[in-house]
């Protein structure tokens, strides 16, 4: 049975003034991927993500979010967005993390309302999974790249979103920060089922985490690093048929058939000298065949 | 101390009104600086002189006349700003363009200059008992507005498109916030002086930001830097017989250099310290 879209597109065209920069684009990022939106610059990564936010107007095609219209949807607190370089953008705000966290729990509070103690815990809760409630009361200013990033990914997180839209969240800070910010991400996606879809151009340090890569344009940038079967080419080759993938029961990533993406091993289901019923020698994962499309 | 400045009439007038400006001025400042519109200030109070000219050419409250030009200069800025947010900032720069031509051509037809002048610099001790009610009543109305909308316009202030996306009816906060800065500037203009009015708006915040450690602080420090700067401000300008608008303001910048050369002697003393503690342990 086909995974449940939580981000859908359909032959999606936009353009900045006469220039097209897609052209009945259409994909499906299914509830709990985690995904990165690749491609060289100026081909429309960024753009897709304020695409799907409504924050610009496409030319034609249909946007869904978890299975409703995009003209129609009005739970975006449950869609966090994180903008680029939104941390350094953030750091010249005397704010604290815990004020910058508190505001966004703006949706819950209400218009007029004066935030409680249980908004306060709230915000405590979500500093504290991206390992910054120690930082609380620091200004963001004081912070570094990494952590600034993290508070900003509190600041979404705040509301529990189902959806997290991450416009390049890597760029400007360490490879250590990079890693933890990763291993954040990573355990959002598999314990909280929160898909991700994230631009990146950082994908040497990211690949790792990923079930599923939406190219655009740019094919081979992307065969570089990631295994084809994890590509989704968004342009011309939009509407070929995706690929086969193989889906891990244990930890609900869809792997490579050939090459498994948690636990390094060959993992074809042909020629695979374990039967893919029963748990991977490497990680102890049972994996199963089955067609992910 | 002997505190007979306090048995006038005017100078209590004065008092009352200055300490109740020094408390919404900030508020509406650190809103301001934060969106990076620091010299709206500056545009509207310029337009307001033209407001101004044409209240006493036309017979009406000069201030009902700043009033309604500085209304009309906010939304001017606003809507410039919407058109070219890139450059928002030159949205100040052609309204204040406008206003300044205006002023300078209408002040021409203004038959009393005294009164006109009296605008550019204030004249916080010759208030009348209307002017006092008005700045009492804004006064309310904005602190109010400001305590109302305090989460509203720190998160449309910090990113005004993830406000929007969370709800935040940003575009009614907006303009409530444009209208509360053009009362505030046109009333101010009135007693602190429409050339001075922006740096009062500006300064405290300024020297808040030096010491405060959270938005709140900065909010809290602004206020008692720019109440501190008035209480002082008269003072001094009573007894040294200056004017009391610039004073004011002077006395705001030396609180800010004040808190620069607090914040260098910190940072000296706690490195000096450190220096100490690792000769110690080395």
């Amino acid at each position: 049975m086909p995974a449940e879209c939580a981000i859908e597109v359909k032959n999606l065209s936009f353009g900045y003034s006469d220039v097209l920069l897609m052209d009945g684009v259409s994909f499906c990022v299914s509830k709990g991927d985690f995904a990165a939106v690749i491609g060289s610059n100026g081909t429309g990564k960024s753009t897709m993500i304020k695409l799907l936010l409504g924050l610009l107007t496409p030319s034609n095609g249909e946007i869904f979010l978890m299975g409703e219209p995009l003209s129609a949807f009005n739970r975006f607190p449950k869609i966090g967005y994180v903008p680029q370089n939104s941390g350094s953008t953030a750091g010249s705000f005397p704010a604290t993390a815990e004020e910058i966290v508190l505001s966004s729990l703006y949706s819950r509070i209400g218009f007029l309302k004066i935030p409680g103690k249980k908004h306060k815990k709230m915000v405590l809760d979500a500093l504290d999974s991206v390992g910054m409630k120690s930082h609380a009361r620091s200004l963001i200013s004081e912070l570094s790249g990494g952590q600034q990033q993290r508070v900003m990914l509190a600041r979404v997180l705040v509301n529990d979103p189902e959806i997290l839209l991450l416009d390049e969240p890597t760029v400007g800070i360490d490879v250590g920060a990079v890693t933890l910010l990763m291993e954040i991400l990573h355990k959002l996606n598999i314990e909280h089922k929160v898909t991700i879809l994230m631009v990146t151009h950082d994908l040497s340090h990211v690949a790792q985490y990923l079930n599923r890569v939406l190219c655009l344009s740019d094919r081979n940038f992307a065969e570089d690093t990631i295994p084809e079967s994890l590509i989704i080419h968004a342009h011309a080759a939009s509407h070929e048929p995706p690929h086969e993938h193989v889906h891990c029961a244990a930890c609900e990533q869809p792997h490579d058939p050939e090459h498994c993406a948690v636990c390094a091993q060959t993992r074809d289901p042909a020629q695979c000298s374990v039967p893919c019923t029963e748990p991977c020698a490497a990680c102890s994962h049972t994996h199963e065949s089955e067609d992910d499309s | 101390m002997n505190f007979d400045i306090l048995q006038y009439d005017f100078m209590q007038r004065a008092f009352l009104v200055g300490i109740l400006l020094a408390v919404i001025i900030p508020c509406i400042g650190v809103i301001v600086v934060f969106k990076r519109l620091s010299l709206i200030g500056d545009a509207l109070s310029h337009t307001s002189l033209a407001g101004v000219a044409i209240g006493l050419i036309l017979g009406i409250n000069p201030i009902v006349g700043a009033m309604a030009a500085c209304l009309l200069a906010a939304f001017g800025i606003e809507a410039i700003r919407k058109r070219i947010p890139r450059y928002s900032e030159l949205s100040i720069a052609i309204v204040l363009s406008v206003g300044v031509g205006l002023a300078g051509i209408l002040s021409g037809f203004v038959k009393n200059a005294a009164t006109f002048n009296s605008f550019l610099f204030g004249s916080i001790v010759a208030i009348s008992d209307f002017e006092t009610a008005l700045v009492v009543g804004i006064a309310i109305l904005v602190f109010l507005s400001f305590i109302l909308l305090y989460k509203e316009l720190f998160y449309i202030a910090f990113d005004e498109q993830a406000a929007a996306l969370s709800g935040v009816p940003v575009r009614l906060v907006n303009t409530i916030f444009t209208i509360l800065t053009a009362i505030t500037v046109s009333v101010a203009s009135r007693t602190v002086g429409a050339l001075i009015v922006s740096s009062l708006m500006v300064v405290p915040v300024a020297t808040a930001m030096i010491m405060a450690r959270s938005y709140k602080q900065t909010v809290i420090w602004s206020v008692i830097c720019a109440v501190t700067a008035t209480i002082t401000g008269l003072f001094i300008s009573y007894y040294a017989e200056l004017k009391p608008g610039g004073t004011i303001v002077l006395t705001a910048v030396a609180l800010f250099l004040l808190a620069l050369l607090l914040k260098w002697l910190r940072q000296v003393i706690l490195s000096a310290g450190m220096k100490g503690a690792s000769n110690e342990s080395a």
